[in-house]
């Protein structure tokens, strides 16, 4: 019962990770602090996928030798939650270093990190190309 | 098991790679880049349809192994796909051939007139090509995730090499986005797996197909599904993602427009296809289609009617003509499908034209601004007239390629009851002509502005050729469109 808490606890926090993520990334003005919120999403769903593959009482999905197969099926977490979910992580870290290098070279350019400056400044376009 | 099949990714991935190894020296990258985009369409052509099962990890139900028992045999493990499955299909040979057109001729413009090729912008171009070839041909949710987010961060890169004003605005803007719109995907991603135990597209259908109508789950198999539309939405820049997307591709060098708006394209018909399979069934999947579809058509010709840029005006009008894509599925059938995703080549075919027709107004004058150009058809009459070709075909005026795809859709829209579609679908394309025309005089036909100067006197002969063969290629679908209907008709067969 406990353990199935712990699996309710989880869902719970990524459910909240997404959700100040989200609010973060719509109403908070500095860039960095929205890329934070945004990575808060990203890791919000990281462990919603954690918490699926989880089972209560079970084993590591890694068969060993002298274990019974059948009890090993019955017994063992879900290992394809846990094989996405590192390929979501580096997926995460990429993508944030990308955004994380696009803010320094915009600050660099308009000396402030305020996302209302930066990224509502834009001029008709058209020309200067 | 077809061994071919994964190439088609793979060899962009490696050219890539090679391509960014070898920047700077400028006559190797160029070599490189011509043959293997010379070489990507033929191997399209090649490869025979199939599967490929990564690993040899075939279903049990394939294996042919003997003996085992009934436990197994009558359980859902039987038929289940162990590792990421490749299908290459009609659709996928017809999507992918013409990608690697776009892609060859992209790149055969860029070489041509660019003294010194940039080994990046090159990278980013394959990597396009094999994420959105990976897209089209997996079978696989989670796969497809992954091509979807390397997609992502290879478009921004290509907002990134361009040299337009606010390129680093645009890039954190479309990331800042992608990283909404990502995980959210495979949050409907993860709940569909949570259902059903796999991330294989073909397994997923299987077991939806019994759950849809079951009241325990049918609440989450829709949340699944509005989870994914948004990620699809996000991914094909349907509204309200339309804005973006169309200021993404007008940032673009013209070369990389045309590759970005081809990723575009793809990425919502795999989506679109995916979503199709597996939530078909849902009472709501048409109307909602139908809806974001017309949406999308009228907010994209409206605000391309606005526009003093012609470079957003091309944007938009190819973001709002990515609804008819969707149309075809919201009518349903056969023949409404085959329509909507032969108008989806015919776009890609027609907007690459106008990007790198329309580019070289850039290469001219340096402005994309319709207020102040004019009198370019003396510069160069023949490029003019064919860019004028491009917009009636993007219109869908006889006998291009574009009449007969919205064509087909009205009599689809007319066949199935939906006479009202039908004539949105009219209204758009006049609509859409009108935009076209008017653009086109004030770039060619208006006297030309005092001030106006030019900074290049000539148009590349390599951007020329590009335009014409494009052109071609648009006379020839609409004259025999069966050369991609048929195929495309024989998979969407396959799928209902």
């Amino acid at each position: 019962m406990i353990l199935l808490d712990t699996q309710l606890l989880t869902l719970f926090t990524a459910g909240a990770l997404i959700v100040i993520g989200i609010f973060a990334a719509i109403y908070i003005d500095n860039i960095i602090k929205k890329i934070v919120g945004l990575s808060f999403i990203e890791e919000g769903v990281n462990l919603f996928i954690i918490s699926l593959g989880y089972k209560s009482g079970g084993v590591i999905p890694i068969l060993l030798p002298g274990m019974n197969i059948k009890w090993f099926a019955n017994n063992s977490a879900y290992p394809l939650p846990q094989a996405l979910v590192l390929t979501s992580i580096v997926i995460g870290a990429s993508t944030l270093a990308v955004m994380l290098a696009l803010s320094m070279v915009l600050y660099k350019k308009h000396g402030s990190l305020s996302a209302s400056k930066i990224l509502n400044h834009e001029s008709d376009m058209g020309d200067e190309l | 098991m077809n061994i071919s099949i994964p190439l088609i990714v793979i060899i962009p991935l490696i050219a890539a790679l090679f391509l960014n190894l070898f920047a700077g020296k400028n006559k190797i990258i160029k070599v490189l880049a011509f043959i293997v985009g010379l070489g990507l369409p033929i191997l399209t052509l090649t490869t025979s349809y199939g599967l490929h099962y990564f690993g040899g990890h075939q279903p049990l139900a394939l294996s042919n192994i003997a003996n085992l028992s009934t436990y197994i045999t009558n359980s859902s493990l039987y038929n289940l796909h162990p590792a990421i499955t490749y299908a290459y299909t009609p659709i996928a040979k017809v999507f992918i051939f013409a990608l690697g057109i776009v892609v060859f001729l992209s790149i055969f413009s860029y070489l041509n007139s660019e003294n010194k090729a940039s080994g990046p912008f090159l990278f980013m171009v394959f990597m396009a090509t094999a994420s959105v070839s990976a897209l089209l041909l997996s079978d696989d949710l989670f796969n497809m995730y992954v091509f979807f987010e390397i997609a992502a961060l290879i478009q921004t890169g290509i907002i990134i090499a361009s040299s337009a004003k606010d390129n680093y605005e645009t890039a954190l803007k479309y990331m800042i986005l992608s990283s909404i719109g990502g995980p959210i995907l495979l949050l409907g991603i993860t709940i569909l797996l949570a259902i059903c135990g796999s991330v294989n597209i073909t397994d997923i259908s299987l077991a939806i197909s019994n759950l849809v109508h079951t009241p325990e789950a049918s609440g989450v198999v829709l949340f699944a599904f509005s989870l994914i539309f948004f990620g699809w939405l996000y991914a094909s820049g349907l509204p309200p993602f339309n804005v973006i997307k169309s200021l993404v591709y007008s940032k673009a060098e013209p070369y990389g427009s045309s590759v970005l708006q081809a990723m575009s394209l793809i990425s919502l018909i795999a989506f679109i296809i995916a979503m199709f399979r597996i939530f078909g069934t849902l009472d709501i999947f048409k109307g909602v289609m139908i809806f974001i579809s017309i949406a999308s058509m009228i907010l994209g010709v409206s605000m391309a009617a606005m526009q003093t840029d012609f470079r957003r005006m091309i944007a938009y009008l190819s973001v709002g003509e990515l609804g008819f894509v969707g149309l075809g599925f919201g009518i349903g059938g056969n023949f409404a499908i085959t329509a909507g995703l032969f108008q989806g080549l015919n776009e890609m075919i027609v907007t690459t034209l106008l990007f790198i027709g329309l580019g070289t107004v850039v290469y001219l004058t340096n402005t994309s601004d319709t207020r102040k150009l004019g009198g370019l058809i003396g510069k160069n009459t023949f490029m003019a007239i064919m860019i004028l070709l491009g917009g009636l075909a993007m219109a869908g005026v006889p006998p291009f390629n574009g009449f007969r795809s919205k064509l087909m859709i009205v009599e689809a829209a007319l066949n199935t009851g939906f006479p009202e579609i039908a004539v949105i679908i009219i209204l758009i394309s006049i609509a859409t002509f009108f935009v076209f025309v008017k653009a086109f005089h004030s770039i060619f036909l208006k006297p030309q502005p005092r001030d106006l100067t030019f900074i290049r006197d000539s148009i590349p002969k390599s951007i020329l050729f590009t335009v014409l063969v494009l052109l071609i290629i648009c006379l020839i679908l609409g004259l025999y469109p069966e050369l991609v209907t048929n195929p495309i008709s024989q998979s969407i067969g396959g799928l209902l």
